[in-house]
């Protein structure tokens, strides 16, 4: 592992490394060379199995993580790749080149957190919510429990008490 | 089992249909009248849960699927960010209907690892014992399943009883049948109830003979060989190129397995092989859950054999309506009976974690893979392709 | 292919003339398991309403309601827990988070009612028909828990660091058994009923959790001035109603009070609590008194704008906070720091001036526009049983007001302390400091008509007291002293069988056959204290009414007869030092009342 984080430190310059564990390491690339970085990996390192791709959506410093995580199935070793875009217009290079499936998750990115990857197939068609027309659920400023109270019925007659404001008003 | 070839076995390519474009792209003009699309789904086929494949074919060979999914979205993982780390423990369950064991496992480890607290002995014994049962009951229904695609509805019978003699089990462990919440973040809700082991036994012996059955209903049935034996193959060159992961990984001669090559919870303790076959078919797939099946009842009984008898079941952990889990992030993993299942948790500090990703095998078998192999099959085989993946959309969707 | 693989399938035909194995009465024939998670079973009379079972449930499935017969009380918000099951999921995160244990499941889910309204009830209160079930999942146990049980412990000088000298026994929380014992807070809020300031305790502990210290201390001042003092002798009410004590230990509430003023410099005290530049009203205020309930009072005036005189008959502020409690359990410092903020709003004190003899309450209500009077019990009580006359029989106030001013006092070889209160554990206590410091051993006995389990002082304080060597021996009824030649003997006493009559009036009753003698030469009578309210003339009397044993009658802002006198601490309510708070705090709001309507 050591030397594999060698390796990449050298050559794409990542920082913010965490082990983990043993067999797992995070590091952060600068978005330019993230996807050079996972071919690298791909094609130099082993790391021929791609576990998982998704975003962190980090909206008080304006930006979108993209987590990218590989292992390799020989040395039985992950190491995840964080990369950070801006939020406004967020636009990242497209890996579908590399892995089948990649293309599912970034068309799931762009519906749910509206992360673009230009040129990816069937980026634009809408996955899970046809029809939808509020900003993309996923991002943090996405409020579920507004959503669901204009959307849904509450239920009618419900009401609670808080107990110390209970207390307060009975015992004074 | 050596490999039969027949005229009903599949073919490259048998239709004229559809040609292709100069510039290589297939021409399919649904207007020229040679194509029609097919819906199958999104009813609840009874095994795979909501999803939809719409298909265009040519005669009886599908020349283009693709997946729709979204019938069961209810957004856990956006819900996980607004609740506690514990609220999640309930709402996590559900990405998952067939395996919510796996779920809790790996949210528990997650919180767990995030905040470096260590589980007791007993803990890890009854999580991997709850795991194993989740993968008995799982097995029940897909093994003799995928005979219930070619309409042998006989063995599916079997099985949903003698997965209800689990879930009566699980009962009993857990107090619920089809969503646990036995695994809770610190550890476990309960030591094994008085006489539970000669319950499983009892269990366990009526499933050994089921399997037997099974052996002569369905693996030594021509109808099955014949609808299954060379059908929804997988290239092996495709495993990493689509990230197959599991039982289907497995058929393919690929001796993958998170048990073993990640060893969680008390699995280095546990002795066991992993399985695996070499044609890559249905049948194949087929062959490696019927060898897990035996597998896991063969890992029961070890580990009903070596827990301890009594110990702790919880570490102490912060109070749980204000625990808060220190900044960082992990990806944990297990493998399910549909192969590796994680969660990449993320915590930025708070009450509620920032984010929760699952990584569920169908995301990628039951859209990239699927879709690829549909692509000439004919549409009599395309739900027994689809069950032989044993998709499941809920851990697609989320 | 092989003829065989079409006729093995063919076994299955076997199975044909097997039993069925469907369930044929599912309501009868299958209960649930013994942990099955079905309906709510909830125990009313243990439910204490805390809420906590609310707090957990992801799905918002619970509210909180009245539910006939169960009344608002201390410790008990009287409210219950209502399910609505179009919500519930059956986890059961609320059985294992239920701070008393009532709420369980029971092992019921099959339940058919046509409207769905039905579906949302308090369990418990409805006689369902699995109210009585006996299975249905429960909290598991042992050691699963959802909080900490058991308190951090509080670290203290051992008695043999400590029982030769005046410093601190308690040591204070670090921040991170602070932080932990915070921790364990379910934030319910019933403890806050029960504080007589009403003080908020779940935001405070919060602080703490979240290491907002300013925060803390702005909660701590929002009802009470006094932090440091209470959060060293506060009787502590409110640990005695904390959810988290019906299963585990309660909250350490007091030591986690202090544990924040502790934490804050003074110099700081007046940016965080931005009270630098108060604007002046005109208007003044004359507080009789410097104990708890005149420096509450004069805080809380002094935010408003008053300009608040307090008048002290002691050299020092702070009335029996400093005369009456020994510096080891309250250091004078601590005391300073609490009183030197408020003078720093203000508070101009006038010390050693005695109302009735330096200054007549008369002319203080011309000087002032509205006075405040919280001068306390300063009168030691006597038992009067014959030989308390002599002069080596002391009252235990006097001494502990002379050992506060650093004045000798007379420390016998072998005292004997009538009482079992909290002032006769002090004095107990101070004096076999000083038996030590000057015979090198304790010789001292305490005892008091109440049994053992009945001593009014709290429990560490007894313990305490054994610890450092002095003897507290209860359930006795003082007879006489016996006198030689003019010097004490001893003291003695019978054995006390009740201490009250029929009717609840205090009438001891003793058992003649079973007597004993304590051998002593220096008797210290600490039975209590009586007020001394000599300073309210006849003329000012007559406007004024009184309650039973003399006690002056006020409103709830603590307003007396005399519209412009108002009354409040010790000599109304109490004693002790967080009702002075309480009455000095909602006297100020009455009196900024009075003087705005005037
Ligand atoms: S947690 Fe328990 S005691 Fe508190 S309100 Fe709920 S049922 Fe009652
Ligand atoms: S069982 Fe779970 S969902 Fe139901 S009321 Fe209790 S906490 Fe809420
Ligand atoms: S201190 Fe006790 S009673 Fe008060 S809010 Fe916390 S848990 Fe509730």
């Amino acid at each position: 592992m050591e030397n594999i984080i060698k390796d990449i430190q050298n050559r794409f310059e990542v920082s913010d490394i965490v082990n983990q564990r043993d067999n797992i390491t995070f590091v952060t690339c600068e978005k330019e060379k993230t996807i050079a970085l996972i071919t690298h990996m791909k094609k130099n390192l082993g790391f021929k199995h791609f576990v998982l791709m998704t975003a962190v959506d980090w909206i008080e410093d304006g930006l979108f993580q993209l987590t990218y995580i590989l292992n390799n199935p020989k040395k039985k070793l992950d190491v995840a790749i964080r990369t950070f875009i801006s939020r406004e217009n967020a636009t990242m290079e497209t890996a579908h080149k590399l892995w089948k499936q990649v293309s599912t998750y970034q068309r799931e990115l762009k519906e749910m957190f509206g992360i673009d990857f230009p040129g990816s197939p069937r980026v634009n068609e809408s996955f899970i919510l046809e029809g939808w027309n509020d900003i993309p659920p996923y991002r943090r400023d996405f409020q579920t429990k507004e959503y669901a109270e204009k959307t849904y019925f509450p239920r009618p007659g419900r009401k609670t008490n808080d107990p110390s404001e209970y207390m307060k008003k009975n015992m004074s | 089992m050596k490999k039969q070839k027949n005229i009903f076995n599949w073919q490259a390519d048998r239709s004229k249909y559809p040609e292709k474009k100069k510039n290589g792209k297939l021409d399919i003009d649904m207007s020229s009248g040679k194509f029609v699309k097919l819906w199958q789904g999104p009813n609840h086929p009874g095994i795979t849960g909501n999803m939809s494949l719409e298909l265009t074919i040519s005669g009886d060979e599908v020349v283009e699927a693709k997946t729709h999914v979204g019938y069961l979205h209810r957004g856990f993982e956006k819900l996980m960010e607004r609740r506690l780390w514990i609220q999640c423990f309930p709402t996590c369950v559900r990405m998952c209907v067939a395996e919510p064991d796996y779920n809790e496992y790996l949210l528990a480890k997650s919180a767990e690892e995030l905040s470096g607290i260590e589980i007791p002995e007993m803990a890890e014994w009854l999580r991997t014992l709850v795991l194993e049962m989740a993968r008995l009951q799982s097995l029940l229904r897909t093994v003799p399943g995928q005979a219930g695609t070619l309409s042998l509805g006989v063995g599916v019978q079997w099985g949903v009883y003698l997965r209800d003699l689990v879930l009566d089990l699980f009962e009993e462990l857990t107090g619920g049948r089809v969503y646990h919440m036995y695994i809770i973040p610190g550890g476990v809700r309960g030591l094994l109830p008085d006489g539970f082991k000669k319950r499983m036994e009892e269990v366990l012996k009526k499933i050994d003979e089921f399997v037997k059955n099974i052996e002569n209903l369905m693996f030594n049935n021509i109808v099955f060989k014949k609808r299954t034996i060379g059908v929804g193959y997988i290239k092996p060159s495709w495993i990493d190129k689509y990230g197959i992961v599991g039982p289907n990984a497995r058929a393919a001669g690929f001796k993958r397995d998170v048990r073993k090559d990640y060893p969680y919870l008390k699995y280095n303790e546990l002795d066991f092989e992993v399985t695996s076959e070499k044609d890559s078919d249905i049948f194949a797939r087929s062959m490696v859950r019927k060898k897990e099946l035996i597998m896991t009842i063969d890992l029961i009984r070890q580990i009903m054999a070596k827990m301890p008898k009594k110990g702790d079941i919880k570490a102490p952990t912060p109070n749980v309506l204000h625990w808060k889990i220190p900044k960082g992030e992990t990806y944990v993993r297990s493998e399910s009976s549909r192969g590796e299942y994680g969660f990449y948790t993320v915590s930025d500090g708070s009450k509620t974690p920032r984010r929760i990703n699952l990584r569920g095998p169908s995301y990628t078998h039951a859209i990239s893979l699927l879709e690829r192999m549909l692509v000439n099959a004919n549409i009599a085989d395309v739900h027994s392709i689809m069950v032989s993946l044993q998709t499941c959309p809920p851990e697609i969707e989320r | 292919m092989a003829i065989k693989d079409i006729l093995t399938p063919f076994t299955a035909w076997k199975k044909v003339f097997n039993e069925p194995v469907t369930i044929k009465d599912p309501f009868n024939d299958r209960p649930g398991a013994e942990r099955y998670r079905g309906f709510h079973k909830n125990e009313l009379q243990t439910c204490i309403g805390c809420g906590s079972c609310e707090e957990i449930c992801e799905n918002e499935a619970i509210d909180l309601v009245a539910v006939k017969g169960y009344e608002t009380k201390n410790g008990d918000s009287g409210l219950r827990p209502m399910v609505d099951y179009g919500r519930c999921c059956w986890c059961a995160l609320c059985v294992d988070v239920c701070t008393t244990g009532s709420l369980t499941l029971s092992n019921e889910y099959t339940w058919v009612a046509e409207n769905p309204d039905e579906f949302r009830f308090v369990p418990g209160a409805e006689n369902k028909a699995w109210d009585k079930n006996e299975l249905g999942w429960k909290k598991p146990v042992p050691n699963y828990e959802f909080y900490g049980q058991k308190r951090v412990k509080m670290e203290e000088l051992s008695p043999e660091e400590r029982d030769h000298s005046f410093i601190e026994i308690i040591k204070g929380y670090s921040k991170e058994q602070a932080q932990l014992e915070a921790d364990r807070c379910v934030e319910c809020g019933i403890c806050i009923a029960t504080c007589p300031a009403n003080m908020g305790i779940p935001e405070y502990i919060k602080a703490i959790r979240e290491d907002d210290m300013e925060h803390g201390l702005k909660i701590l001042y929002e009802t009470n001035p006094l932090p440091e003092i209470c959060g060293r002798i506060c009787t502590h009410k409110c640990e005695t109603v904390c959810s988290v004590g019906h299963r585990g230990e309660p909250l350490s509430i007091r030591w986690l009070k202090r544990y924040i003023a502790d934490q804050v410099e003074s110099a700081e005290y007046k940016r965080i609590l931005g009270t630098d530049g108060i604007e002046n009203n005109g208007k003044t205020v004359a507080i009789i008194g410097s104990g708890p309930a005149g420096l509450s009072a004069a805080h809380y005036l002094s935010l408003m704008g008053y300009k608040v005189t307090i008048y002290e008959q002691y050299a020092k502020a702070g009335g029996m906070m400093r005369y009456g409690i020994p510096e080891y359990r309250l250091p004078y410092d601590q005391i300073d720091k609490d009183i030197n903020y408020i003078l720093s709003l203000g508070v101009n004190i006038k010390y050693n001036t005695k109302i009735g003899k330096d200054i007549s309450l008369a002319e203080l209500r011309d000087k002032y526009d509205a006075v405040f009077a919280g001068t306390g019990l300063h009168l030691g009580r006597s038992t009067r049983i014959p030989g308390t006359d002599h002069e080596h029989v002391y009252q235990a106030i006097d001494l502990l007001n002379k050992i506060t001013e650093g004045k000798e006092i007379h420390v016998a070889e072998k005292i004997v302390v009538i009482g079992g209160g909290n002032v006769a554990m002090d004095i107990t206590r101070s004096l076999a400091r000083l038996q030590n410091q000057k015979y090198g051993k304790v010789q001292i006995i305490a005892t008091a008509l109440e049994s053992e389990e009945n001593l009014p002082a709290d429990v560490e304080e007894v313990i305490e007291a054994r610890e450092e060597k002095a003897i507290i021996n209860p359930g006795w009824g003082p007879q006489y002293i016996e006198i030689e030649n003019g010097k004490i003997k001893g003291l003695h006493v019978n054995k006390c069988l009740s201490i009250f009559d029929e009717e609840g009036r205090f009438n001891p009753k003793f058992d003649e056959n079973n007597k004993n003698f304590f051998e002593a030469d220096m008797i210290v009578e600490s039975i209590g204290q009586g007020m001394d309210i000599a300073y309210i003339t006849e003329d000012i009397k007559s406007e004024l009414e009184f309650g039973p044993r003399g006690r002056i009658v006020v409103d709830e802002n603590f307003q007396s007869g005399a519209k412009w006198l108002f009354v409040g601490g010790d000599i109304i309510q109490g004693p002790d030092v967080i009702h002075g708070i309480a009455n000095g705090h909602k006297a100020a709001y009455g009196i900024d009342n009075f003087l705005k309507n005037k």
